[in-house]
């Protein structure tokens, strides 16, 4: 047996009798789980929003002929944000302590020069600044867009009700001004009952054609107010506790934990026993003695990678939900468990090899294990020095080789590439460790 | 075995911990069926030579000779061992990694010659005593020509020391060596030969337990 796999089941041996650690180990997983879960729902949550009302709304609006409940209709269009009715110092206080995001600010005449229809009235969107400030305006943007199609029916429909006049004929009002139309049916009829001349028979070829145009008037109009229509398939496919994402993210996170912990403990553990000047007095070269961790980190991540998608991929099977586990992907995840396993264990061995003391060792990469993750959690377009900087740690890597492993219809491109960047950086952090190690001796 | 070069030695060999100089440049040799006792106070680097010597230190100057096949065992002051295995699986791992024919069979040798418990229970586990006759013991496999033993008898009781020496002196009568540091002026009486004295961190005199006798230099460390 090889003097590193001698201290892998060393370590193994030590491991397995260490049961809060071992506890530690199974339940950390479902802990990850509820954290995810957590954040997932926290990240869909309704942004809180201001609304301030100087134009005084009424309770019901009537525009274009249609009556609207002011607090109904807002219910309706905010459905990704929470209103909340402030007055201006209070909504400027908020945003500023950032208990509102944005502020939507309804200003004097807004009803009225909505009623007009001659000019657009304005809504002010004021927002919080930070990262999530786009995505905010985004959302308010969707709820003025949901006012508008409210509005854009009503108008719509209005114009219609003028268009059927045309048509038909009738009494009708403008403005307050009552009048009344012929309509295009009924000099079509009056013309039915005049001599045929050539000028009659041409004004009725202009009443057929203009009723057949009028008929498409409301069509079109619609069509004008919507170029393109959104039209929203129904659901299908998982949700998002079972989405291919949080399975990547569950397994980076974990592993991630768990092998900077074991190989950064480990490693400094054999100091504190003082056995570190046994081992290096040629017995085992500190190269070795490093292998042996990124081993051990390795396997450890595969044991409870592989749980982990076991326990998701039986939740899948039993809950029926759409595409299952790719269980015939398990081969390539086992891959990817032993590279990010291994990458990570030799950043953990460098830290463990930095520390020195076992305690101390832990203490620090549980400081650094949140960092790397945050740091891999941002997408780099948003903040491209995060994506620099996680780009030369394992976890952002290891969830992507993760994801594309599990779900991409053709993931080789992206594993291969994923790949060679965690040995790579496994290969970085072994000689980083190793150079380190000989501060255990000290 | 050569008689010509000594079986282990330090050529100029010195440490250095950070900014401080744990041991300064020392001369030392070890010879066929020779027991060298080191002393001096805490501190004096004694430890560090022996780690030297024994190759769990690098030195930061000079270097450390070793006769061609030569094995060399040590046993630091603070027991080497792994708290969560037991003795037995202690020695059985160490015997694997010194590469001793039939770990097993060394293993149970040892227990037995150390009086060990051999149930399974983790070394951690021992009295202080029973610790340090486990890291003697972890020091024996590899039947080293050259023992390195850092105050070896300091947690063992008077059955346990003279046990101990025993195996020392028939180690040296076959052509074996012990390095010793200790405290303990009886022991230099009994079971050294040569004496070299350390005082922060230089060596201050080396010759005959007689010599060491007769100089003042024992008044100040012993």
């Amino acid at each position: 047996m090889s003097r590193i796999a001698l201290l892998l089941r060393k370590d193994a041996l030590v491991l397995w009798r260490s049961p809060f650690l071992l506890g530690i180990l199974l339940a950390y997983p479902a802990a990850i789980a509820v954290l995810v879960g957590l954040v997932a729902s926290y990240a869909s949550s309704k942004p809180r929003v201001a609304l301030v009302d100087e134009d005084g709304l009424p309770p019901t609006v009537e525009i274009a002929g249609k009556r609207f409940h002011v607090d109904r209709t807002i219910d309706q269009v905010s459905k990704n944000v929470k209103l909340v009715r402030l007055s201006p110092e209070a909504a400027d206080h908020q945003l500023r302590t950032g208990k509102v995001v944005a502020v939507v600010t309804v200003p004097p005449g807004f009803i009225a020069t909505l009623k007009g229809m001659v000019q657009s009235p304005r809504l002010e969107v004021e927002l919080s600044r930070g990262t999530i400030s786009s995505r905010v305006d985004q959302q308010v943007q969707a709820l003025v867009y949901s006012l508008n199609r409210q509005l854009q029916r009503a108008y719509i429909g209005n114009n219609l009700r003028y268009v059927t006049l045309i048509l038909h004929g009738g009494n009708g009002s403008f403005l307050g001004r009552p009048f009344n139309v012929l309509g295009l049916e009924r000099a079509e009829k009056v013309l039915q009952g005049m001599p045929r001349s050539p000028d009659v028979e041409q004004l009725q070829g202009f009443i057929h054609d203009a009723r057949l145009a009028l008929a498409n008037t409301g069509a079109a109009l619609r069509a004008t107010a919507h170029p393109i229509e959104y039209v929203r398939a129904p659901t299908r496919g998982r949700t998002w506790v079972l989405s291919a994402e949080v399975q990547a993210y569950a397994l980076g996170l974990t592993i991630t934990f768990l092998a900077l912990m074991l190989a950064a403990g480990s490693l400094a553990a054999e100091r504190d026993e003082n056995v570190i000047g046994r081992l290096a007095r040629g017995l085992v070269g500190l190269g070795h003695l490093v292998w042996a961790k990124v081993a051990l980190a390795a396997g450890v991540a595969l044991v409870l990678g592989v749980a982990i998608a076991l326990a998701f991929g039986v939740i899948i099977e039993i809950g029926g939900v759409t595409g299952g586990e790719p269980w015939h992907r398990l081969p390539l995840l086992v891959v990817g468990l032993l590279l990010a396993g291994g990458a990570l264990g030799a950043l953990g061995a460098l830290l463990g090899a930095l520390a020195r003391e076992a305690r101390s060792a832990s203490l620090v990469a549980v400081l650094v294990v949140l960092p790397i993750v945050f740091l891999g959690l941002i997408p780099s377009e948003v903040v491209p020095p995060a994506g620099w900087v996680s780009a030369g740690l394992p976890f952002a890597h290891a969830v992507s080789f993760f994801s594309s492993a599990l779900y991409d219809l053709s993931p080789w491109g992206e594993v291969l590439r994923q790949g060679l960047w965690l040995v790579g950086l496994g290969l970085v952090f072994v000689g980083l460790a190793r150079l380190a190690a000989r501060r255990l001796l000290a | 075995m050569s008689p010509l070069t000594p079986l282990l030695a330090a050529r100029g060999a010195g440490r250095r911990f950070g900014q401080r100089m744990a041991l300064e440049p020392v001369e030392v040799e070890v010879w066929d069926g020779e027991a060298l006792a080191l002393v001096g106070p805490n501190g004096a680097g004694k430890s560090t030579l022996l780690a030297l010597l024994a190759g769990a230190l690098e030195p930061s100057v000079g270097g450390v000779e070793r006769r061609k096949g030569i094995r060399v065992g040590w046993a630091p002051q603070r027991p080497a061992q792994y708290g969560r295995l037991s003795a037995r699986e202690n020695l059985e791992l160490f015997a694997r990694l010194e590469g001793e024919a039939d770990p097993e069979q060394a293993a149970a040798r040892l227990l037995e010659a150390f009086d060990l418990p051999g149930e399974a229970s983790p070394s951690g586990n021992l009295s202080v005593g029973n610790r340090q006759r486990l890291n003697l013991a972890i020091s024996l496999l590899g039947d080293p020509e050259v023992l390195l033993l850092d105050e070896p008898t300091a947690a063992l009781d008077p059955q346990q020391r003279r046990r101990l020496w025993d195996r020392c002196a028939v180690l040296r009568e076959a052509g074996g060596a012990v390095v010793f540091a200790t405290q303990n002026l009886d022991e230099i009486e009994r079971n050294a030969e040569r004496v070299a004295a350390l005082r922060e961190g230089r060596l201050v005199f080396t010759g005959t337990v007689d010599e060491y006798d007769r100089s003042e230099t024992d008044t100040l460390f012993a």
